[in-house]
């Protein structure tokens, strides 16, 4: 009996896998075969949809970059005559192409993703689905269960690393008639989408790590609070809550038990502050998203006043597993801090992006050139970025730097939700900084004033500097200003908020000094710093490059040396990418 | 239960503290430091978002915000080092970055002197010019000159002129000034130090400075080199722009008026004296102020040596001697004032022709434009572009013409003027009879040929230091065109000024003081102020100077610029945008600016610009000024639960705006203020119905609302004289009063009736006719007054005679009227209209406790459990009550039922909302008792009470479903409310609105009472009753015995002791005039002949002419016009509550002491008005001050004698008036009362803390 799985996450769906997945099912019809396609979520490679899985009598066959037009070769040769397309086939029992990128993985949360059928709660019970809260709720007390939560070492995924069986256990400390679970599945970083994928993937698994919590603190609601720009997510997770109250898996006695549980989803309007708990919490009940002073913390005083558990999506999902295996099992794989795996969302300048859950302990080298199959084109490691707006950057130099969380915020990064953006030659960290602060510049509430005004103007300072305006007591004024931001601001959007900044200041200050005394851009990133010229040795007199100016900055006479008037140059670059003699030069 | 202390250290102090309290709080309450904080208000919740009140605390890497950080136990806090400093600069800093706003006038800022034109343009404004001209005497001791000379950078900087054309600030100033010509005016003088001081040079800087010495009390004597004092004034300026007169006044005017300053003319320094010979001579310091007076060189050949070549300055100079003659053609070189001031004089000398020949266009001339205008109007040729190169003579070196080339102007860098560049070949020959030199002047310094250690700059000017002018020798200090080179007048008298004060700090302490510059914030800093912003001001074209007519004024020195009229003066300050803020003063962005030495420079950039709202009739909504500390946000929301104000957008672009973006005026705004009182910038004030007088201080004069009967504190802020505005008690005095600083739109905006112009000021009499009413003196009104009256007391008897007062007079008014009634008028006609239209109930708990008034405080709203209200629409009649039972829901989750049978803003929040039917409310509260009984919840101490017995029998069919029938409410409901009133234990605070006509009906504040009673709440401390009434003094008026029911004290006709103690103090038999009166039904029968109404407006509705049908004379006092008035025979003016002394005492009983505002407008109190009046009929109403009627109500009334104790305390602050009444002795016979007929014969003590 064959299955046809379309890798069908966003990420697939954004390669074409709708269209993939229709043609599937019509050839399938047309050719009267009985054969399922189902949809499965992320399997992690990004780079590589649409990813087809094709199970046959024999094995699991996973085919990459499939389109529509592949799609009639798949059915005629593999389906009907049994003979594999292995020229798109990257993985079966005797191919495995992407060894690299799947070799030094280890998957807790992810290990149902691409796997199951996201919209079948059965293929998530085949795969011990469920077990684990039945577990917990006949065999564990409360107690029992924090116990194995903080033995297992788990860290707060969301980015604050904190320990998530004590944050349990504080918030089941309280005596209180109602106590609330969230899962904060806003993820908001610019180029993260660990929970999306999460969530996509796999949505029962968050859903039984909620219950767990739940049943952990003794309370017996909870929220979703869920980016309405996850709109998949969203539909999987409804449809999710939906099955499992069908089931009676949540409601009233769940499992035959005292256990009273109901999870709400609520959509968040794309504040980036609302990641925050207190401003999510003012969100979920209706006020204005802006965080609060701490104490009282949510798990004294949260959700409408009472003990409140915030956890994000990845930590959720890693609870199910802890629970089954154990809590040596999970503690077994690591540092000596950071316990388990972290899921990352590569992105950047890399060969292979996309979606890699890893050991704690593996290093960002490992990371960078095994997993992601280093730089693409062939240009220099040059960075990574991690955490997001939050975070900061790691240089080239210390690519030997373990994952871990306290290691990882030694250098002035963060290990935050798991964003992690590299950086080749041509990135400029000035213009990198300055996009991470126009980020949170944006999405800060406005409420502190440094963070609301000073971010502005440290953005302000970044912006004269890519403009070739910068002067002399820039880069000691964002120092400043950064470590002010950091000291004086209430909540975690505005204490980090300098950090693309400050570590791009600690790791490239001569970058910074080319932008403010030679008004250079050494990575030739910055528009206004560059200026382009054309090398009269190397010059052919073609004509091309003064043909593609769009100002008509460039003239010369057919084989003769052309010239390029400066005052006219716009700096688009069309003559750089034209020149076939490289003999336009860029500085 | 009592919760440990905790101990925390602060600045290396062990403090102990309560749990709980925030490290702001701690460290304020032990006045460890003064943590700065803008947006942090302790009434209302933490919140932390401007981040001024961060410290350090051990163990935690960040600063911490301490107005939102708890305190906990051993936590060790420094609040003061470098960092925290640092951070909250930086805070300041990157506010103020965003804060496009003007904290003065750019007229001001721009003026050198820094005169305050909008403060004056504002006073004239009001018609207050002899304000207008204190104010500029300030800072510029020399208006009538500079109003006719200055060069007007106010003008320059004006924002006016971004619509049409800059105010007239200049006239304006000489207008003011032209009040005052006779100089009447005399500024306050300090007492004389025996410190001299030199000043040489007797210009306008060197005037300026002995000016503000000797008002300092020192000593000055000026040394002048010329005849003549005026410096350039009086030798630059010719005649027809400052007559000499005015000048030389204005002059003599400074020289007198302090302790008198010597004057040396013709003596000149370097020849007669030097600095040594001053010092030796006992001078303690010197203030060299010696002018530029040499004229610059042409660089023409043959220039000094050529017969008919003047110098402009020095032909000048000759003026105030005499005319010089001239004839031909006369041309004059050079653009400034000097050239265009020779050539105007050489027309007038008898040129025939003048030319001015300048080498830039008329738009580089830096003379000022309308000279310009004046002098091309007066026939004066100017040649533009043109350059002299050479002098033609003839062979007697007489001058017959010069040499001119064209020139062009070739662009120069911004900022700079730009290059004339002659055009080579263009030379042209002009002919003419004598040629002025008048490109320039330059610093004489022959008088520094013997100083060497004055340090001069490479011009020969004087150098000196810039904060305080103290030159290279130190206690000499220079100033003016002498430091300067030649400049403008106003910038010699700022100099003047500036050393002045360094000086007089230098002869105070020895050391010249440095000041730094305050920080002031203005809008052009950040960016042009576009038309757009000022799109909503309407154009209104500037007044035009009236002039003398060309031809009339060429021939002559008369001055040219007549000086506006009376009308123009009133018309120009309309035109004034007020630019400064209101805050200026109050503004705690800018005074914490001050206290760190901010510098927004390097955090210059982009900034919020929004056009300001001004739609709200009460509230300006300025969201450029925002520092988004969400003090409005929160008391909108938290304190008020109104909502009007909210948050919109994020980060750099938040502000505060009216809900959904609507104008304020749109949204729930109740126009409360009460976000206007807690902004801590100007982001939302006051409308006010004048101009705004931004520098003036305003001084804070505190005071007790008036309008209702809750006697809120409130804090009247006097602008000048009878300018004010109104808002909350000042920081500090807020939990001083029940109020905590909160107001109603009433006490917050109302009192500005008080500033109309209607007020009647004079007495009017009816002469007979039908001429209505004229103006007569205060004797003829009251003689008028007491004949009239003494006339039908003689034809019909005192008893045709009656005196009504109103709620609104204070005791000691009260107190004098009745006594006036019945010791002066021999009659228990006494009373008040708002009791005869309003008065049922008024008397209702007389029989339970011998008087019906409060016995709960207003402060007890804040303990209770339950609050009950009946009749009231607080939101709209008490906010600050309803203010009151929302932060005790919050704080203690109060529960409030409203007792209404329509809906009030006030249902929605309520927990509970009995709609009961109107006139339903005595059975609903009998229906209580009924259960109450039933269920043996009755207060234990009270079952024994005699009447209980006929209580439960006459309750006994109030059975719930016949209530629920009754009061057509919910069955729900009903038991929700039976429920919550039967809780054991608990505090209830029952409000009961008496004054509500429409809700009310009779019996319902008896059954109130008893259902107090009944369950103990009339007895138990923080509980019971509080009635409220719609005047600031209804419960004075009673207790004051405004009614015949009542003599001083609440004493009825029975207590016969009383009676006799009180007649006996008064001198009078009360026991036969004091006896039950219907007051209403005398009046109704036409029983009452001579009608005296202080204070009252019956009137208003016409109905009520039928209380006067009997009425033969009728006396009103008022403080305005009104319809009872208009009929009136004898008009008296009343003085405002706000301009007498006086007590009243508030709904809860509280007697509050209040001292006037201001004198009184009409020339007279209002207790000496019915004194005076009283005193024609009975001599003994002699008191000589108000205290000693105070004293005398002390004396005659039980209740403020207070068994000796009096209504205030030692330090004057008001105490409850406790109440005790002895019931044992009250009359049986009373009227009944519904159920509790025999109540009175208990005991009752009720009494208020």
């Amino acid at each position: 009996m064959k299955e046809i799985k379309v890798g069908l996450a966003t990420c697939g769906i954004a390669a074409g896998g709708e269209t993939v997945y229709e043609e599937f099912k019509k050839e399938i019809k047309e050719n009267n075969l009985d054969i399922p396609v189902n949809e499965t979520g992320c399997m992690g490679m990004c780079y590589a949809e649409v990813l087809v899985e094709l199970v046959d009598e024999n094995e699991s066959h996973l085919y990459s970059k499939i389109t529509p037009d592949k799609v009639k070769r798949i059915i005629t040769e593999h389906v009907m005559e049994n003979n594999p397309v292995e020229d798109w086939i990257i993985r079966n029992n005797t191919i495995d192409k992407e060894q690299d990128f799947s070799r030094k993985q280890k998957q807790i949360v992810l290990r149902n993703c691409g796997v199951i059928d996201p919209g079948s709660i059965d293929d998530y019970i085949a795969r011990d689905g469920y077990k684990a809260v039945q577990k917990c709720l006949k065999e564990y007390s409360p107690d029992q269960v924090i116990d194995i939560v903080k033995k297992s070492g788990l860290r707060g995924r969301g980015g604050g690393g904190f320990s998530t069986g004590l944050k349990w256990q504080f918030a089941q400390r309280p005596v209180s008639d109602k106590k609330y679970i969230i899962c904060n599945a806003d993820e908001g970083d610019p180029g993260a989408f660990m929970d999306r994928s999460a969530l996509e993937g796999d949505p029962h698994s968050v859903l039984e790590g909620m219950m767990i919590a739940a049943y952990a603190i003794g309370a017996d609601e909870a929220y979703i609070y869920v980016r309405a720009e996850y709109p998949l997510a969203v539909e999987r997770l409804l449809n999710a809550i939906e099955q499992c109250e069908q089931r009676g898996f949540l409601g009233k006695k769940v499992f035959g038990t005292d256990f009273n549980f109901k999870i709400k989803l609520k959509e968040g309007a794309g504040a980036f502050v609302c990641g925050e708990e207190t401003a999510l919490i003012a969100s979920i009940e209706g006020k204005r998203g802006v965080p609060r002073v701490r104490p009282p913390f949510p798990a004294v005083k949260g959700l409408w006043g009472k003990p409140t558990n915030i956890n994000n999506v990845e930590t959720y999902a890693n609870v199910p597993w802890i629970i089954l295996n154990g809590a040596d099992a999970f503690a077994s794989m690591g540092t000596e801090k950071s316990k388990g795996t972290k899921v990352f969302a590569l992105a950047g300048k890399i060969a292979k992006s996309g979606l890699a859950e890893v050991p704690m302990g593996i290093t960002i080298n490992e990371i960078v050139n095994e997993i992601g199959g280093g730089i693409a084109g062939g240009k220099k490691f040059k960075a990574v970025q991690m955490g997001g707006p939050s975070g900061g950057c790691i240089p080239a130099s210390q690519g030997d730097l373990k994952i871990d969380y306290d290691e990882i915020t030694k250098t002035g990064a963060i290990m935050g939700s798991g964003g992690l953006i590299v950086l080749d030659e041509t990135s400029c960290m000035v213009d990198l900084a300055k996009f991470f602060l126009n980020f949170t510049q944006n999405e800060s509430c406005g409420k502190c004033t440094f963070c609301r005004i000073g971010t502005k103007r440290m953005l302000e300072i970044l912006d004269r500097l890519t403009m070739g305006e910068g002067k002399e007591g820039d880069i000691e004024l964002l120092l400043e200003l950064g470590e002010k931001i950091k000291n004086s601001s209430l909540c975690g959007l505005g204490q980090t908020a300098p950090n693309p900044v400050l570590t791009t200041i600690k790791y490239f200050r001569e970058e910074y000094e080319a932008h403010i005394n030679d008004k250079k851009c050494p990575a030739h990133s910055c528009v206004a710093l560059l200026t382009y010229s054309i090398l009269p040795d190397k010059c052919t007199g073609c004509t091309l490059c003064a043909r593609k100016c769009p100002v008509e900055a460039i003239t010369g006479k057919v084989k003769e040396v052309h010239l390029l008037d400066q005052s006219k140059c716009i700096r688009c670059g069309l003559c750089y990418d034209a020149c076939k003699f490289d003999a336009v030069e860029k500085i | 239960m009592e919760q440990e202390q905790i101990k925390v250290t602060i600045n290396g102090n062990e403090v102990v503290t309560a749990p709980g309290k925030t490290i702001l709080e701690v460290v304020h309450e032990n006045k460890i430091d003064k943590i700065p904080t803008l947006c942090h208000d302790d009434r209302i919740e933490p919140y932390g978002s401007c981040f001024l009140c961060v410290v350090e605390v051990e163990g935690m890497n960040r600063l911490v915000a301490s107005c939102c950080t708890p305190a906990a136990a051993g936590m060790k806090i420094n609040t003061d080092n470098e960092r925290i400093r640092s951070s909250r600069k930086t805070a300041l800093e990157l506010l103020l970055s965003n804060h496009y706003a003007d904290c003065i006038g750019p007229c001001i800022n721009n003026c050198p002197a820094n005169v305050d034109a909008q403060g004056y343009i504002a006073l004239i404004s009001m018609g207050k010019h002899e304000e207008a001209l204190k104010l500029i005497k300030q800072q510029n001791p020399l208006p009538l000159s500079i109003g006719r000379v200055c060069v007007r950078d106010c003008e320059v900087a004006c924002r006016r002129q971004i619509i049409d054309e800059p105010i007239d600030i200049n006239y304006l100033k000489r207008y003011v000034a032209d009040m005052d010509a006779p100089h009447k005016w005399r500024p306050e003088v300090k007492p004389g130090t025996g410190k001299k001081v030199a000043v040489v040079g007797g210009g306008p800087s060197g005037l300026t400075c002995a000016y503000y010495l000797t008002l300092e009390g020192h000593k000055v004597t000026i040394f002048e080199k010329l005849s003549r004092l005026g410096g350039m004034l009086m030798y630059g300026i010719p005649e027809y722009r400052l007559p000499k007169k005015v000048l030389q006044d204005e002059i003599d005017w400074i020289l007198g008026v302090g302790h008198g300053v010597d004057v040396k003319t013709n003596v000149a320094m370097g020849k007669d004296f030097n600095i040594d010979s001053l010092l030796k001579d006992g001078f303690d310091t010197v203030y060299l102020a010696v002018g530029a007076h040499k004229a610059s060189t042409m660089r023409l050949e043959h220039e000094d040596d050529t017969e008919g070549i003047l110098w402009g300055i020095d032909f000048l100079r000759q003026l105030p001697d005499g005319i010089p003659e001239l004839h031909g053609t006369v041309c004059i070189v050079g653009g400034g004032n000097t050239a265009i001031d020779a050539a105007r004089t050489a027309l007038r000398c008898g040129a025939d022709q003048v030319k001015i020949v300048y080498r830039r266009s008329i738009k580089e001339m830096p003379a000022h434009h309308e000279e310009i205008h004046a002098a091309r109007e007066e026939g004066i040729d100017i040649q533009i572009l043109t350059l002299p190169t050479s002098i033609i003579r003839d062979e007697n070196k007489r001058l017959k013409g010069l040499v001119c080339i064209k020139m062009r102007l070739e662009e120069a860098a911004p900022g700079e003027r730009p290059r004339p560049v002659p055009i080579e070949g263009s030379e042209y020959e002009i002919i003419c009879d004598y040629l002025i030199g008048a490109i320039g002047q330059a610093v004489d310094n022959d008088f520094s040929k013997d100083e060497k250690d004055l340090k001069l700059e490479r011009w020969g000017n004087i150098l000196a230091d810039g904060k305080t002018l103290e030159t290279s020798i130190k206690g000499v200090f220079a100033g003016g065109d002498a430091v300067l080179g030649p400049f403008t007048a106003i910038a010699s008298i700022a100099h003047g000024k500036q050393a002045a004060r360094a000086i007089d700090e230098y002869l105070r302490t020895g050391e010249a003081g440095k000041r730094n510059k305050p920080f002031l914030s203005f809008k052009h800093k950040f960016a042009e102020v576009s038309e757009h912003e000022l799109s909503h001001f309407e154009k209104i074209p500037r007044t035009r100077m009236p002039e003398l007519p060309v031809k009339q004024r060429i021939d002559c020195f008369d001055e040219v610029e007549l000086g506006l009229t009376p009308e123009q003066s009133a018309y120009e300050p309309k035109r004034c945008i007020e630019c400064g803020c209101s805050e200026y003063y109050d503004c705690q962005l800018r005074l914490r600016a001050d206290d760190f030495n901010v510098d927004i420079s390097d955090y210059l950039g982009e900034t919020r610009k929004y056009t300001v709202d001004t739609r709200h009739p009460f509230i300006v909504m300025d969201p450029n000024k925002c520092i988004n500390c969400g003090r409005c946000v929160r008391t909108c929301n938290e304190i008020l639960d109104v909502s009007a104000l909210g948050f919109v957008s994020r980060g750099f672009r938040a502000v505060v705006k009216p809900a959904m973006e609507k104008p304020l005026l749109e949204t729930n705004c109740i126009a409360c203020g009460n976000c206007v009182d807690t902004c801590p910038t100007g982001a939302l004030t006051e409308k006010f119905p004048f101009k705004v007088l931004g520098t003036l201080p305003k001084e804070n004069r505190e005071a007790v609302c008036n309008f209702c009967s809750i006697g809120c504190k409130i804090n009247f802020k006097v602008l000048h004289d009878d300018i004010f505005f109104v808002s909350n008690a000042e920081e500090g005095g807020l939990n001083d009063t029940h109020n905590r600083g909160y107001l109603c739109v009433k006490g917050r905006f109302g009192h500005r009736y008080l500033m109309g112009k209607d007020r009647l000021l004079t007495p009017l009499v009816k002469s007979g006719g039908d001429n209505g009413l004229e103006k007569a003196g205060w004797e003829k009104a009251l003689d008028l007054t007491a004949r009239k009256v003494k006339e039908i007391v003689d034809k019909y008897g005192p008893e045709a005679v009656a005196v009504l007062g109103s709620p609104k007079m204070s005791n000691e008014e009260l107190y004098l009227l009745q006594k006036f009634a019945r010791a002066g008028l021999k009659t228990n006609n006494i009373g008040s209209f708002s009791d005869i239209l309003y008065g049922l109930d008024r008397d209702a708990l007389d029989g339970i406790m011998g008087c019906t008034r409060s016995t709960a405080s207003m402060d007890d709203i804040r303990d209770a459990d339950l609050v009950i209200v009946m009749n009231g629409n607080l939101s709209e009649e008490n906010l600050v009550m309803e203010m009151k039972i929302k932060a005790a829901r919050k704080a203690r989750g109060t529960k409030l039922v409203l007792i209404n049978s329509s809906e009030a803003k006030l249902t929605k929040f309520a927990d509970l909302w009995i709609d009961s039917r109107k006139g339903t409310n005595t059975i609903l509260l009998n229906g209580i008792m009924r259960e109450l009984i039933e269920k043996g919840l009755v207060d234990k101490t009270n079952m024994g009470l005699e009447g209980y017995n006929e209580l439960k029998e006459k309750t006994a069919p109030f059975a719930p479903w016949k209530v629920v029938e009754d009061a057509g409410i919910t069955a729900e409901k009903y038991d929700q409310l039976l429920e919550w009133v039967e809780t054991p234990d608990q505090k209830i605070v029952f409000v009961y609105n008496i004054d509500s006509p429409r809700e009310k009906s009779k019996n319902d504040l008896k059954a109130a009472g008893n259902l107090l009673l009944l369950t103990g709440q009339l007895n138990r401390e923080g509980s019971g009753l509080i009635i409220t009434r719609e005047y600031a003094n209804s419960a004075g008026i009673l207790e004051m015995g405004v009614t015949p029911g009542y003599l001083p004290g609440f004493v009825k006709p029975f207590e016969s002791g009383e009676i006799k103690r009180i007649g006996k103090a008064w001198n009078t038999g009360l026991e036969k005039i004091f006896k039950p009166v219907d007051l209403e039904e005398k009046l109704l029968q036409g029983e009452i002949k001579a009608l005296l109404v202080f204070g009252e407006d019956p009137l208003v509705v016409s109905d009520n002419y039928k209380y006067l049908k009997g009425v033969e004379f009728l006396l009103v006092s008022d403080m305005f016009r009104t319809d009872t008035a208009a009929e009136a025979h004898v008009v008296l003016p009343a003085a405002s509550y706000i301009e007498q002394d006086g007590s009243y005492t508030a709904c809860d009983g509280r007697v509050q002491k209040v001292n006037r505002i201001m004198k009184p407008k009409n020339g007279m109190e209002n207790w000496k008005i019915i004194q005076t009046l009283a005193g024609k009929f009975d001599k003994s109403f002699d008191y000589d001050s108000l205290e000693a009627v105070s004293g005398e109500i002390e004396n005659v009334n039980r209740f403020h004698g207070g068994n000796g104790k009096g209504c205030f305390n030692k330090e004057g602050k008001p105490r409850f008036v406790t109440y005790e009444i002895d019931t044992a002795t009250l009359n049986p016979e009373l009227p009944t009362l519904l159920y509790s007929e025999n109540y009175y014969k208990t005991k009752i003590k009720s009494q208020l803390r």
